[in-house]
């Protein structure tokens, strides 16, 4: 057996290097389609201060997409270095939409990304329009195989075990692709991209504005992010809701540690707003409910029942108990592939296969027949994730994401008055809120992932099973390295960022170190400030 | 006649995003709603930043055809 702290230690590498890679990730996908937004009005209208606008906002976007690219590559790496098991045993599924990931749209992005950066002068504006939107496409295809393959690890479709090959196979292309949280993943996620991105400019644009610097494009930059953003956000939490939906008809562990939920409750159960839950005593030490939300919630129904935690550990003890014969004859399977008897065996309980390995830990000699019901109640407690991380990672993404919608109304609001650059506390507000979508990406992040344990593909595949047998030594060199490493490129991404932020776009002049703001309030003012600068 | 072309165009985009919409059913339906949703959140900037040139009234800074 891999020795655990290797497993842990593992899983720490995977996380910080993810965590560190998510850092760039919704920035790029938000990013190109808004350039895409800023160039397609240049087209329209010809305005040279949109392709200045276009300009500068890709220069900032080729820093961190440069760096969410370097930070990336060392992630699959990963998988083969310390998941060899993993990708021995599901290698077949999972490598099917990483390499069209490589060939297809990261092929398409990285070409595509140097003609718009340098082929301003030898392509016409409709072509280069057409490369920038290429670009977003390109970009978004990307995360969208991306988390095609982590679809997979969340709810395994399309795909049978062999025990021949004593792997997993491709069954189903089409319902690896259109499986319901490959989808509702993939639009979330990169629609979270576009709030990320959404609140980047308008925090720099407002930081101009409040410098009275760039007023031209800053004033331009924010009224199309503050619309931009208000309609991601809107988009984000419809979907996040509809993420929930599926993930809890897929994942019930999931979504009982995501609420907290510790006890199966009568339908329509109660919703808790705050809690502190405590997995020793499996119950919440303290916590504030608001009665018959929950399940509306989360079954958009008023009768549907939620598994509580309760209910998966009786659930996974039955499944456990059904799924070691499943285990008994791999076994025999492994020495001799035509044995009729194992075969039938195997095919009765395979639906459980998963189950039976996650007591093989707890067994005696790693012998699952061998399992005692105290081993199985055991492994029974591990199908249930980490429920206080859980229960606040979810809560943190939520409450920032209202947050920002809050954010993105008022935005809206004061740019369509034309009156934003008279409400101070607003411009020194917005860079502060750059962050925060951040911060809200990398609690979504841990909510999926934590939630996924004690499995790396769902069901199928425990986490304990799934890593490489490494010394601690290694794996403590190698986490330092990465952390090391991805430290200093966050620190060249700051620095490159604030530099050319700094400079501002490289400009013909628009608006720079504009005239002192005349003696009239509001839209007057604003209005005729414009007139002067325009 | 061009606005005529531009109509029937416009058409013909729109029955192949009800087409594609039909078709994917089921099966696409997120996918689809991104493709639409995203063009959408495009558009809609965009509107706002042309929107917001043409209630200035600013001075016009529209550069030659081509560059």
């Amino acid at each position: 057996m891999i020795d655990s702290t290797v497993v842990e230690l593992s899983r720490w590498q995977f996380a910080v290097t993810a965590l560190y890679h998510y850092l760039f990730v919704p920035l790029t996908l938000g990013l190109s389609f808004f350039i895409a937004a800023v160039e397609t009005v240049y087209v329209t209208t010809g305005k040279a201060i949109y392709r200045e606008m276009a300009e500068f906002w890709a220069k900032l976007f080729v820093v961190n997409m440069a760096l969410g690219i370097a930070t990336g590559l060392t992630m699959e790496f990963e998988f083969g270095t310390n998941w060899s098991f993993y990708s021995g045993f599901v290698g077949d599924i999972f490598g099917a939409p990483l390499a069209i990931e490589g060939l297809m749209a990261f092929f398409m992005e990285s070409t595509f990304v140097g003609l718009m950066i340098f082929g301003w002068k030898r392509l016409s504006k409709v072509q280069h329009l057409l490369v920038t939107y290429l670009v977003a496409f390109g970009t978004n295809l990307s995360a969208l195989w991306i988390l095609i393959a982590n679809s997979f690890m969340q709810d395994p479709a399309g795909a049978k075990f062999n025990p021949v090959t004593m792997r997993m196979e491709l069954d189903s292309f089409s319902s690896l692709i259109f499986s319901h949280d490959a989808q509702a993943k993939f639009v979330h996620t990169s629609i979270a991209g576009y709030v990320t991105a959404a609140i980047f400019v308008t925090g720099i644009s407002a930081y101009y504005m409040y410098r009275n610097r760039h007023m031209a494009m800053a004033r331009r930059s924010f009224r199309m992010a503050a619309l931009f953003g208000v309609l991601a956000t809107a988009g984000v939490i419809t979907l996040g809701d509809a993420l929930g939906f599926v993930g809890g008809q897929a994942q019930p562990s999931k979504l009982a540690a995501m609420e907290a939920m510790w006890q199966t409750e009568p339908a329509p159960a109660a919703f808790n707003v705050i809690a502190w839950p405590s997995q020793e005593q499996k119950r919440n030490l303290f916590e504030v409910q608001v009665p018959y939300v929950l399940t509306p919630l989360l079954t958009h129904t008023m009768t549907q029942e939620i598994p509580g935690v309760d209910w998966i550990e009786a659930d996974a003890a039955k499944r456990i108990a059904n799924g070691i014969p499943a285990v008994a004859a791999l076994k025999v399977l492994s020495k001799d592939p035509t044995n009729a008897d194992a075969l039938a065996q195997f095919n009765s309980h395979q639906q459980d296969l998963g189950y039976g390995f996650l007591v093989k830990r707890y067994a005696p000699d790693q012998d699952v027949e061998k399992a005692t019901p105290a081993d199985i109640q055991k492994a029974a407690g591990d199908a249930v994730p980490n429920v206080f991380a859980m229960f606040w990672s979810f809560r943190v993404m939520v409450g920032l994401g209202l947050a920002m919608l809050a954010y993105f109304v008022l935005a809206v609001i004061f740019s369509v008055r034309n009156d934003v650059e008279n409400r101070k506390w607003f411009l020194r507000l917005a860079p502060w809120m750059i962050p925060i979508p951040f911060i809200a990406n990398e609690f979504g992040w841990l909510t999926a992932e934590i939630g996924r344990q004690p499995w790396t593909v769902y069901g199928l595949l425990p986490t304990w099973m799934s890593a490489s047998s490494h010394s601690v030594g290694y794996m403590v060199f190698s986490l330092i390295g990465f952390v090391t490493l991805y430290t200093v490129f966050i620190v060249i991404e700051m620095t490159l960022m604030v530099k050319f932020i700094r400079k501002g776009p490289s400009s013909h002049g628009h608006g720079d170190h504009a005239p002192p703001r005349p003696a009239l309030g509001g839209r007057a003012a604003a209005v005729a400030m414009m007139r002067k600068e325009d | 006649m061009k606005t005529f072309l531009q109509f029937l165009i416009y058409m013909l985009l729109a029955v192949v995003a009800i087409v594609m919409g039909v078709i994917l059913g089921d099966y696409g339906s997120w996918y689809f709603a991104w493709f639409v949703g995203t063009a959408m959140i495009v558009l809609v900037a965009a509107a706002g930043g042309a929107w917001m040139d043409a209630h200035d009234g600013t001075v016009d800074e529209t550069e030659p055809a081509g560059h």
